[in-house]
């Protein structure tokens, strides 16, 4: 008895050690052996602008999936971000464009408008679905409508633009190559690396994805976690609003479609459960850097768009087969 | 008294014959060893504790699960299902205790639902699905019953009938019946046996699984007593009394050292006073009330569905009583949730560790933490290192056997796990515990040190009260156990008045003097 309960944590530690090697490594390998294919079977895709390029490509879905992460962690969805991305836009771009002020006060203004329309429809999200407990697929699809109708009517379907040109030229700066904007993004990543793994927050978050039951009879709040993690998830999609009209230097009602399912996809392939409580903010990096590469790789190949489209399609398909043989491994 | 010389059941090979039927979940044993046999035309009652085995054993025989060892024949053949299809094929029906009802279609629909009838295009003919619907309702008395109603607006009972109509529709062999007066009035349940009886004169053969020792003394003509897994006993009804089926139930050995006594002190000051505390589910009007002493253990029994789990959550404010008081230390409080129970000093030790107490895909050390991360935090910032060396000295208090406690608790085995949660509410010094099922799914070992851990906690002052239904467990540790029956306290034993047949008497007390609905 004794010594058979002895040897068994050994084992079961193998088991476990190989299985945090296999989530985010794993993926880190899929991507390199991406890159690697890429690189020796097209010219351009090692040079220096064409990673700027992908870098710049990467960093509007990547903000958006850090939110997403918070979201997905729990156990919920947010299909509203593209939506909300474009009302953010509509909004910091009217706010920009006020006649009498100076640009930097602009800039300033409009980017906190976007982050509480963001913050706001996070709110909300978070509110209807954690009070009702209504599934927050059905929730964020009613927001995405909202959003949608809400930044159509703001600009009565006009695109917005001339902004300051410093604000404009901020967009396409880079450090050494490296797009300013993502290194934003980059910053952010940290931030929610820090949240979710060094904090009682993230911790209680990652809990309630698991066994909300058990984490509420642990004495938390779970209503007010649920709705925080929404909340984050529109903070994100705000600031993606900003960087979004600082690279192509418009706002429309009309940006954003379709790319909450992109920032779905960038989280699912980084190794974050879809039922919630396992996945990582850098596997979601990682899992965006795939999406990116294979965009630009493909169609440095020469694939048409709609091929490059059916194959990320499968390449999420294969990485939710995966995720099922390594919770196979969990539990085995 | 029914004497069988005179009947030809004795002389007939029996139908179903079980030998030596094991079932593991894991690391626990749920069955190991179950022998009886099923003759055609006997009504075979199946009785044990909770836990015993007896609703595996039925899953088991309808194909839900598989056994892991042991044989089964069936009429001669050796029957092995390994879906329900195969078992209703081989003419074994089974009525669940859990309904197994669709309760947006009609009633009609469900009776009918594994052969429906269909016109020649195809499309469900409803004319002969209500008629034949109409005809197995009439069969067992509930003509006042609409076929085109839905079932989710039937009562519970009710719906128990209804299911027996759809298990009766097929022509069975062997009819298992899980608990089926649970939801039953009296004169339901009279309704039912004379069913009971029809089939019989018919030759098929019914396992009739109950708590009721009464209604197996009336029709049934066997027994086979389940206790931990085994067959225990099995002989004719009119063999044995209800005295010995009892005795056979809980069983006499119990291990020394679990059976340790604990010199009780009985000066401890009121922990937790409840008066008339009303569970939202419970249908006793004027609650519950009982006063709980620091030091004491006070065990609660009773049947399953007896309230005492909804007794647990509403003092721990787990689900809001919904009428009644709770006093703390005299002082009169109302929690909002489980957040001011645990800042209050009260823990909660549940009875689902899976679905309720761990975090199983989660380090041992945050689970051990989960319940008081203050203590391993400042600023909402994680000192993973104050966490790991919390896990490691709770872990060597309560002899906890992992490998580090970064490893998610899914490693450890169920005894283990069981302790990772009292870590949990230890970590956060708590002057009253609240355990319900303290030792499912738990090995013989691991028991015995949950018991030495309880008892030293009492001795340390705390008021534990604990959930079993186990009642040798609850004989061996507490100073004094309430048993519940309809959500209600039935009876109040002190120590020296301790014994399982009392218990029982208590638990079974107003089982049939009340009507549901």
């Amino acid at each position: 008895m004794n010594t058979s309960d002895a040897s068994l944590p050994g084992q079961m530690r193998i088991a476990t050690t190989t299985k945090t090697i296999l989530r985010e490594a794993g993926i880190g390998i899929a991507l390199l052996v991406l890159i690697l294919v890429f690189s020796t079977t097209t010219q351009h895709f090692l040079t220096a602008s064409n990673v700027t390029n992908i870098l710049t490509q990467v960093t509007i879905n990547l903000i958006l999936s850090i939110g997403m992460t918070f979201v997905i962690l729990i156990g919920g969805i947010d299909l509203s971000v593209g939506s909300v991305l474009a009302f953010c836009a509509v909004v910091a771009g009217t706010v920009m464009t006020l006649p009498g002020l100076d640009p930097s006060t602009a800039v300033i203004l409009a980017t906190l408008s976007a982050v509480a329309g963001g913050i706001a429809f996070g709110l909300l999200n978070g509110f209807i679905s954690a009070y009702w407990v209504i599934p927050s697929f059905i929730v964020t699809l009613g927001t995405l409508n909202i959003a949608r109708g809400a930044a159509l009517q703001v600009t009565n379907a006009s695109t917005i633009y001339s902004f300051p040109p410093a604000f404009n030229a901020f967009g396409s700066q880079t450090l050494y190559g490296i797009p300013l904007l993502f290194l934003i993004a980059l910053v952010l990543v940290a931030i929610g690396w820090f949240v979710l793994t060094k904090t009682v927050f993230g911790r209680v978050l990652y809990g309630i994805g698991n066994n909300e039951e058990a984490v509420r009879l642990a004495g938390h709040n779970v209503f007010i976690y649920k709705i925080a993690a929404f909340t984050i998830c529109g903070g994100a999609v705000g600031i993606g609003a900003i960087i979004y009209m600082a690279r192509l230097n418009i706002a429309s009602p009309i940006i954003g479609i379709g790319f909450e399912l992109n920032a779905i996809a960038a989280v699912i392939i980084g190794g974050t459960s879809l039922s919630g409580g396992r996945g990582s903010i850098v596997g979601t990096l990682l899992g965006a850097c795939i999406i990116g590469v294979l965009a630009n790789g493909l169609v440095l190949l020469g694939l048409s768009d709609f091929m490059r489209q059916m194959i990320t399609g499968f390449v999420i398909i294969i990485a939710v087969i995966l995720d099922k043989y390594r919770e196979r491994l969990t539990k085995a | 008294m029914i004497e069988n010389s005179s009947s030809p059941i004795k002389s007939v090979e029996p139908l179903l014959q079980l030998s030596g039927v094991a079932k593991r979940f894991g690391g626990v044993v749920a069955l190991n060893g179950v022998s009886f046999d099923l003759r055609p035309g006997e009504v075979h009652a199946l009785v044990g504790e909770n836990g015993a085995g007896k609703s595996t054993l039925i899953k088991i025989l309808c194909g839900i699960l598989q056994r892991d060892a042991g044989t089964i024949m069936l009429g001669g053949v050796p029957y092995d299902p390994h879906t329900p299809g195969d078992a209703k094929l081989a003419g074994i029906q089974v009525v669940h205790q859990e309904f197994n009802l669709l309760p947006y279609l009609s009633v009609a629909e469900n009776i009918c639902f594994e052969d429906l009838p269909r016109n020649r295009f195809g499309i469900v003919d409803r004319r002969i699905l209500h008629e034949r619907a109409r005809k197995a309702l009439d069969s067992i008395g509930l003509a006042d019953v609409d076929v085109r109603r839905p079932v989710a607006s039937l009562g519970v009972a009710h719906r128990q009938l209804v299911e027996i109509a759809r298990a009766l529709m097929g022509e069975s062999r062997i009819l298992v019946l899980d608990e089926p007066t649970a939801t039953l009035t009296a004169r339901e349940t009279k309704r039912l046996f004379a069913i009971i009886a029809a089939l019989k004169a018919k030759g098929v053969a019914i396992a009739f699984v109950s708590h009721h020792l009464n209604e197996v003394f009336e029709i049934c003509e066997r027994v086979t007593v389940l206790r931990n897994g085994q067959s225990v006993m099995t002989c004719d009804i009119s063999q044995t009394t209800p005295d010995q089926l009892v005795s056979n139930m809980v069983g006499r050995q119990l291990a020394a050292a679990m059976a340790a006594t604990r010199e009780v002190d009985k000066s401890g000051r009121t922990a937790l006073s409840l008066h008339q505390l009303r569970h939202p589910a419970s249908p006793n009007e004027s609650g519950v009330s009982f006063d709980l002493h620091y030091g004491e253990m006070l065990g609660i029994a009773g049947l399953v569905g007896s309230g005492r789990t909804e007794l647990l959550r509403s003092i721990f404010a787990a689900d809001i009583p919904q009428s009644g008081s709770l006093d703390r230390d005299g002082k009169k409080v109302s929690y909002r949730n489980p957040k001011d129970a645990i800042a209050d000093g009260i823990g909660f030790v549940t009875e689902d560790r899976k679905e309720e107490g761990l975090i199983l895909d989660m380090p041992i050390a945050a689970n051990v933490t989960l319940a008081n991360l203050k203590a391993v935090s400042r600023y909402g910032l994680l000192n993973k290192r104050d966490e790991i060396k919390l896990t490691r000295e709770l872990g060597a208090d309560i002899k906890l056997k992992y490998g580090r406690p970064q490893d998610n608790a899914s490693t450890l085995s169920g005894g283990n796990q069981q302790k990772v949660v009292l870590a949990k509410w230890l970590a956060n010094n708590p002057r009253i515990l609240l355990l319900d099922e303290p030792t499912r799914g738990v090995d013989v070992g691991a028991k015995a040190e949950i018991y030495a851990l309880l008892r030293a906690l009492a001795d340390k002052g705390l008021a534990l009260l604990v959930v079993s239904s186990e009642l040798p467990e609850l004989i061996t540790l507490c100073d004094r156990i309430l048993v519940m029956s309809n959500h209600r306290i039935a009876g109040e034993l002190e120590r020296q008045d301790f014994s399982e047949e009392r218990i029982l008497n208590f638990a079974y007390k107003d089982e049939r003097s009340h009507e549901y609905q």
